[in-house]
């Protein structure tokens, strides 16, 4: 499909070489949103978790000491940078790799936790991650195979053979797998009962924005 | 469309296909293992033989820009791996200190358990200085990826040798700070390289050296990190 189509009127083109970086509204729009929900969280504060303990009516509570928030504000930041560098980018494997830096970047917010069934889901989503990066990097290598260019401004005007359209699945089983949703967020799910709110939701945040500018990516390749 | 030049001999080209199919096989021997494993440790190690079936299917490409793309790749792959092992070590770390009272522990066994290196060997208190200087220097020579690695093996093994001999090292905290301002110099030799393509040279020198830099004073980051470690101990 065309790129006006999906994003709306080129707003311009920088040229480095062979990457060109094309500005859309939708890119502009989707690039200036992460980064507002990234000064938000990079401003907040985590939140104290209280749990009511089981057989008695007190409660503990479960906060976050200051060097791991410290820790913690600085992944956060960079899982926000990560996704907005995804969201602005015009080349298709610098998408991978920022995807990729977004699925290491989240491991690590949650992996300072004392929760052992945090760390366990914290394995189980590494894991996946890793496994994930072969779909992921070698969709976007056959994708260069095929067609001799990663620009996604050329790639849209090249029409798809199969070999593109395969590159293409595999390049969306690996983003699934990488920002962990659907057939995989069973790996993900305990990750969500780290206290330090905040820093948790750019989780949700880099994955739900990837998956939409990944699917206007394969629409560009495959259409 | 024919997308290969003609100098590229026929047997070079007709090798991607092998190749794909070969790193798929690889990946496929690697998942049938992690589903087999039981041991978290295991299935780590498995999932690195994926991770190098991802460079065989990068790398199969064989063009510049490919070769380009390796790298990137296999610093991903490192980097998650560290992240993932240093996750399950806290974590059997965790399980440790939550675990009942010595005497029922002993029948459960952990995958993996963090213990300090002891190490007694004649070449870590008679080359170090000598082999590291050596190295150091050849790796300036070098400059590049290459040469930093051969430097940074120098400092890790100066490094580890007098600690494996329990003298006191000079602790660097910055050795980081030089690793992330070399890797701006890379950067930035990079970008001025696409804006003003005319001052190549200096911009390959700048690139280089940054490179060098950055990569030297990494590894002498892990050797740094080795020292925590021995104070477990």
């Amino acid at each position: 499909m065309d790129i006006t189509t999906l994003g709306g009127n080129i707003l311009g083109t920088i040229p480095l070489g062979d990457i060109v970086i094309y500005l859309t509204p939708f890119h502009l729009f989707m690039f200036v949103v992460v980064l507002i929900f990234t000064a938000l969280i990079a401003m907040s504060r985590t939140e104290t978790q209280v749990e009511a303990e089981f057989g008695t009516l007190k409660e503990s509570k479960v906060s976050v000491g200051l060097s791991e928030f410290k820790t913690r504000r600085f992944l956060a930041i960079v899982c926000g940078l990560a996704t907005a560098g995804a969201m602005i980018t015009g080349d298709l494997f610098n998408i991978t790799l920022f995807i990729a830096l977004i699925g290491i970047v989240n491991v690590g917010i949650v992996s300072a936790v004392k929760q052992v069934d945090v760390l366990d889901a914290a394995y189980q989503y590494g894991i996946i991650a890793m496994i994930s990066s072969l779909p992921l990097f070698g969709g976007a290598a056959m994708i260069l195979a095929a067609t001799g260019t990663l620009s996604l401004f050329v790639l849209s005007g090249i029409a798809a053979t199969p070999m593109m359209i395969f590159g293409a699945i595999l390049l969306l089983i690996g983003i699934a797998g990488e920002t962990g949703i659907a057939p995989f967020f069973a790996t993900k799910a305990e990750m969500f009962r780290t206290p330090g709110s905040p820093f948790i939701l750019i989780i949700h945040l880099s994955s739900l924005m990837v998956i939409i500018r990944a699917i206007e990516v394969l629409l560009i390749i495959v259409t | 469309m024919v997308l290969i030049p003609e100098v590229v001999p026929t047997i070079t080209a007709s090798l991607y296909l092998p190749a794909v199919y070969l790193a798929m096989i690889v990946g496929f021997l690697g998942l049938t293992g992690i589903a087999i494993q039981k041991k978290d440790i295991h299935i780590l190690i498995l999932t690195d033989l994926v991770g190098l079936a991802m460079l065989i299917m990068v790398a199969a490409v064989g063009t510049d820009l490919a070769e380009a793309l390796v790298l990137p790749g296999l610093v991903v792959e490192l980097a998650e791996i560290m992240a993932i092992s240093e996750i399950l070590i806290s974590r059997e770390m965790r399980k440790i200190e939550n675990a009942e009272p010595i005497d029922r522990v002993i029948a459960r066994k952990h995958s993996v358990f963090p213990f300090p290196l002891k190490l007694d060997m004649e070449i870590m208190t008679t080359a170090p200085n000598f082999i590291a200087l050596v190295m150091i220097l050849y790796g300036a020579f070098l400059t590049g990826f290459t040469g930093g690695a051969v430097a940074g093996g120098g400092i890790l093994f100066y490094i580890f040798s007098r600690k494996a001999r329990g003298l006191p090292v000079i602790v660097i905290d910055g050795i980081g700070a030089i690793s992330g301002f070399s890797w701006c110099l890379w950067i930035i030799g990079f970008v001025l390289f696409f804006i003003a393509p005319q001052y190549w040279l200096l911009l390959l020198f700048m690139a280089a050296c940054g490179l060098f830099l950055k990569v030297a004073s990494k590894l002498g980051l892990i050797g740094a990190m080795m020292r925590e470690e021995y104070k477990k101990e």
